[in-house]
């Protein structure tokens, strides 16, 4: 998926952990709908950047009535509020509780948004660097189970494959289905302890199992990754300070309370925005750059 | 110098009967490149183990292996991991990470290298075996050849001072075969690199090899210069996956002093001894011809009209209006590079890819007409690349018998069974676990699983790939046998040798097409390089001679001619 150069992509693990860790864990308890509206609009921007429009438009499909289930979700089951709208099978259906279930199906959006540029961003490399120092097992063992999923797909299908040309699909009946799909699962695990055999020999030939064995990476820490990570913490602590204190509080239940628009809530909205927005508006910024580059070349 | 050194050395495996290595004895020096040869089962293996510390099998052993004064045993285990490489013959299976550069820094990490010390010495290997463009990418995403360069690189990272090679292409496709036996010469050339190479692409290894050690029933028989390994195969039985020069020099009793091992030589070989007046094999065709008989056969097996395929709606087509014809009874080969859609014309034949355009007849019924298995149930059967994807049972006999129940077959299982096995020379096999043969051995047993439901058509896949000389030969055989029974036999090979012995008619594929349809000697004889080490050998000396066979015909002829005894 990320096969384009992204400006993104090429910071270092660490910061991009420290940054995904701070705008999805913000967003997910965010009740406040302004904070809420800054994380779609920056999470939409950001995907944006990331994949092309017509994905984007193609998951749309699915992210709409999901989110339609969740905003009409809170109000069938939740009867709190205030301000009766009318009435179903004698239960108040309330404009607090629609409104909040609006405002949980933003947070849940944009939650899923965010996440998904987390996982285009973040490949496997990046994650088993991060945590290959803490358990460096665990990481070789996830290396080693990456590299084995396709090989145990195509393995599925030439297996497959194989027994159909000798004739061993009898009829379309759902049990003989059944029956074949085990046949070929059980040549493949007996396939998969065979070769996982040799690799073992090959793994111990390569010096496996000799005591310090080290962790190898491909990434470097520049001035950027540290100028990344001091602004997300900065951003972070302005923002936290909002939430620990009532500058941003908001609440539904059981009346709507006002939206504080006050120097210091604008001061936080402010951080959140620059927090948010940094991604895309890198991306941006690096596209109008090469724009500007390539007409000068 | 001396480098590695073997005394008195004798190996059995635990629980095993008798020896697999007995009284072995050798010395070899800094900077040799060895080739060792010698049927399936001689021991060449078991000996291999033997010089790699980490992978001595389990089992008694009398005497010892040397590296540089110290027994192997001995060994520091760093500078084992360091100093002896190995690079084993299953491709996929040495590959242990997800990314390309992981996999070369392994060993590394295992040494307790630093990332930056890591950094300088992968980044060096990558470059000098041109890989550097395949750092980044995941090792599921490289060919077959770039996956056994990788695992050739990451053994080179400790910079080994002996290599061994166990087969390393077996599994590779000729062109990256040939590419990655001359980046081992190039090793040894330019680095000094001692290597221990066994191998059955003889063809290519003999006349680079500075010694070949053949072995047999555990013990080294010979262990020379190539000339004179030649000159000693000559008077001995092993010659199968000789190069075709030392059989010719077999053939021709030796005559002419020096052993030629390589085309050049044997060109030269030809020239020098023999007599080239008659020219033409003409006379030995038409007798060839007469036995053959399946001239007047107009009945076709398989036919494809303009068939275009390709596997997204979005990628480029793979075939391009492939019009094909195969007779009944025909064995037609399919020759191509790589990646050009031989195996998807087979998959295409056998119904498991469906082509958007075009038609394709099986037994004269068009392919689509045929309901879901009724086209494997007597009509026609695949034989993939991999064999071992074929069987579904802990051993053979049990195997076949479950194919037969899945083909509705109940009565004289057992005499079908043992018919079968008689006639391809697998009775001992029968109940042995698939996993347990050998390459030749499991497309032995596959071809037998194929004949116990008597297709008319069969496929065969890159038959001859991982399997050594003698397989081949046995191969060449049985495709035989298949036509005496008037099946129809469709090959995709890179092998042009085999190709020019089984076929009676040849094609290539390029550009999603086939080329001209030919007769194998038509095919050949107008090629100049995508051709036979014997036309190559014998080009402007002999017209159109494509087989050994055919020339110690032509050099028998002219020898009648000119009176010389042999």
């Amino acid at each position: 998926m990320n096969d384009k150069m992204k400006i993104f992509n090429t910071y270092h693990p660490l910061g991009l952990f420290i940054y995904f860790a701070s705008a999805i864990v913000i967003t997910m308890f965010m009740i406040n709908p302004v904070m809420l509206t800054i994380a779609i609009i920056s999470g939409i921007a950001f995907v944006l950047t990331l994949t092309d429009i017509r994905t984007f438009l193609k998951n749309l499909a699915y992210e709409i009535p999901f989110f339609i289930l969740i905003a009409l979700t809170n109000p069938l089951f939740s009867h709190n509020g205030v301000t009766p709208l009318f009435f179903l099978n004698g239960n108040a259906v309330t404009l607090e509780a629609v409104l909040y279930g609006l405002d949980m199906g933003i947070m849940i959006l944009g939650v899923i948004y965010w996440c998904k540029c987390y996982s285009i961003i973040v490949d496997s490399e990046k994650f088993i660097y991060l945590f290959g120092k803490a358990i460096p097992k665990l990481s070789l063992v996830l290396s080693m189970a990456l590299k084995f999923v396709p090989v145990f797909k195509r393995q599925y299908r030439k297996i497959s494959d194989a027994q159909k040309c000798f004739g061993y699909y009898a009829t379309d009946s759902y049990f003989d289905k059944i029956r074949n799909a085990l046949r070929v699962f059980s040549c493949l695990i007996t396939w998969s302890l065979e070769s996982s055999i040799d690799t073992s020999v090959a793994m111990k030939a390569k010096g496996y199992g000799l005591k310090g064995r080290t962790h190898f990476h491909n990434f470097r820490f520049h001035i950027r990754d540290l100028f990344l990570i001091a602004v997300t913490l900065f951003m972070d602590i302005v923002v936290f300070t909002g939430i620990g204190t009532d500058i941003i509080d908001f609440r539904f239940y059981p009346k709507i309370t006002q939206i504080n628009l006050n120097a210091e809530s604008i001061a936080v909205y402010g951080a959140f925005i620059i927090l948010m927005f940094m991604p895309a508006f890198l991306e941006i910024k690096e596209k109008i750059k090469w724009k500007y580059y390539v007409e000068r070349i | 110098m001396e480098i590695l050194r073997g005394e008195n050395l004798s190996f059995k495996y635990a629980g095993g009967q008798g020896n697999a290595i007995s009284d072995v004895s050798f010395r070899i020096n800094e900077g040799e490149l060895i080739v060792v040869m010698g049927e399936s089962g001689c021991g060449k293996t078991t000996l291999l183990k033997l010089i790699k510390k980490e992978m001595i099998p389990a089992g008694e052993k009398i005497g010892s292996i040397y590296y540089k004064q110290t027994k192997i045993e001995d060994m520091d285990e760093r500078t084992a991991v360091a100093d002896i490489g190995f690079v084993m013959q299953k491709v996929e299976a040495q590959i242990v990470t997800d990314k390309v550069y992981h996999e070369l820094a392994f060993v590394l990490e295992s040494l307790s290298y630093k990332t930056e010390e890591i950094r300088i010495k992968v980044g060096e290997m990558a470059s000098y075996f041109g890989i550097q463009g395949l750092f980044r990418k995941k090792t599921d995403e490289l060919s077959g050849g770039e996956k056994q360069l990788l695992n050739l690189a990451s053994v080179m990272v400790t910079s080994p001072k002996i290599l061994i090679l166990d087969e390393p292409t077996s599994q590779l496709d000729p062109i990256a075969a040939s590419d990655f036996i001359a980046t081992l010469k190039k090793l040894n050339k330019e680095l000094g690199l001692t290597i221990i190479l066994v191998e059955h692409r003889l063809e290519e290894v003999f006349s680079i090899a500075d010694r070949i050690m053949v072995m047999e029933k555990g013990r080294i028989v010979s262990f020379d210069t190539p000339s004179n390994t030649g000159k000693f195969l000559s008077g001995h039985k092993m010659l199968a996956g000789a190069p075709k020069a030392v059989v010719l020099y077999k053939e021709m009793k030796g005559i002419g002093g020096e052993c030629p091992v390589n085309v050049k030589e044997g060109r030269e070989y030809i020239l020098k001894n023999f007599d080239n007046k008659i020219r033409s094999v003409k006379e030995y065709d038409i007798k060839a011809e007469a036995s053959n008989g399946t001239g007047d056969i107009e009945e076709n097996a398989i036919e494809l009209k303009n068939v275009w395929f390709r596997y997204h709606k979005e990628e480029k087509d793979i075939l391009r209006g492939i019009n094909l014809t195969v007779k009944r009874g025909e064995v037609f080969t399919l020759l191509g590079g790589n990646g050009t859609g031989k195996s998807t014309t087979l998959s295409i034949i056998s119904g498991l890819r469906k082509h958007y355009r075009g038609k394709v007849f099986i037994n004269g019924r068009k392919i689509k007409d045929f309901k879901r298995n009724e086209l494997y149930r007597e009509n026609l059967s695949l034989l993939p690349q991999d064999p071992i994807t074929v069987f579904v049972k802990s051993d053979v006999y049990s195997d076949y018998a479950d194919i037969l129940k899945a083909h509705e077959i109940k009565n004289n299982i057992e005499e079908r069974i043992n018919e079968v096995a008689e006639m391809l020379g697998i009775s001992k096999l029968l109940h042995k676990h698939p996993y347990d043969l050998s390459g030749g051995e499991q497309q032995k047993c596959a071809i037998g699983k194929i004949l116990l439901i008597m297709p008319k058509i069969i496929l065969l896949d890159e038959p001859t790939k991982g399997i050594d000389g003698c397989g081949k030969e046995e191969l060449i055989n049985i495709v035989k046998l298949l036509k005496d029974k008037g099946i129809t036999v469709v090959i995709v090979t890179h092998d042009v040798e085999f190709a020019a012995d089984v076929s009676d008619s040849c094609g290539l594929l390029f550009d999603g097409e086939i080329l001209a349809k030919a007769s194998p000697k038509e095919f050949f004889a107008r090629n100049n390089f995508y051709t036979t080490a014997v036309n190559r050998m014998t080009r402007d000396i002999y017209e159109n001679v494509i087989t050994l066979k055919e020339l110690v015909w032509i050099i028998k002829e002219n020898m009648k001619n000119q009176k010389i005894k042999i």
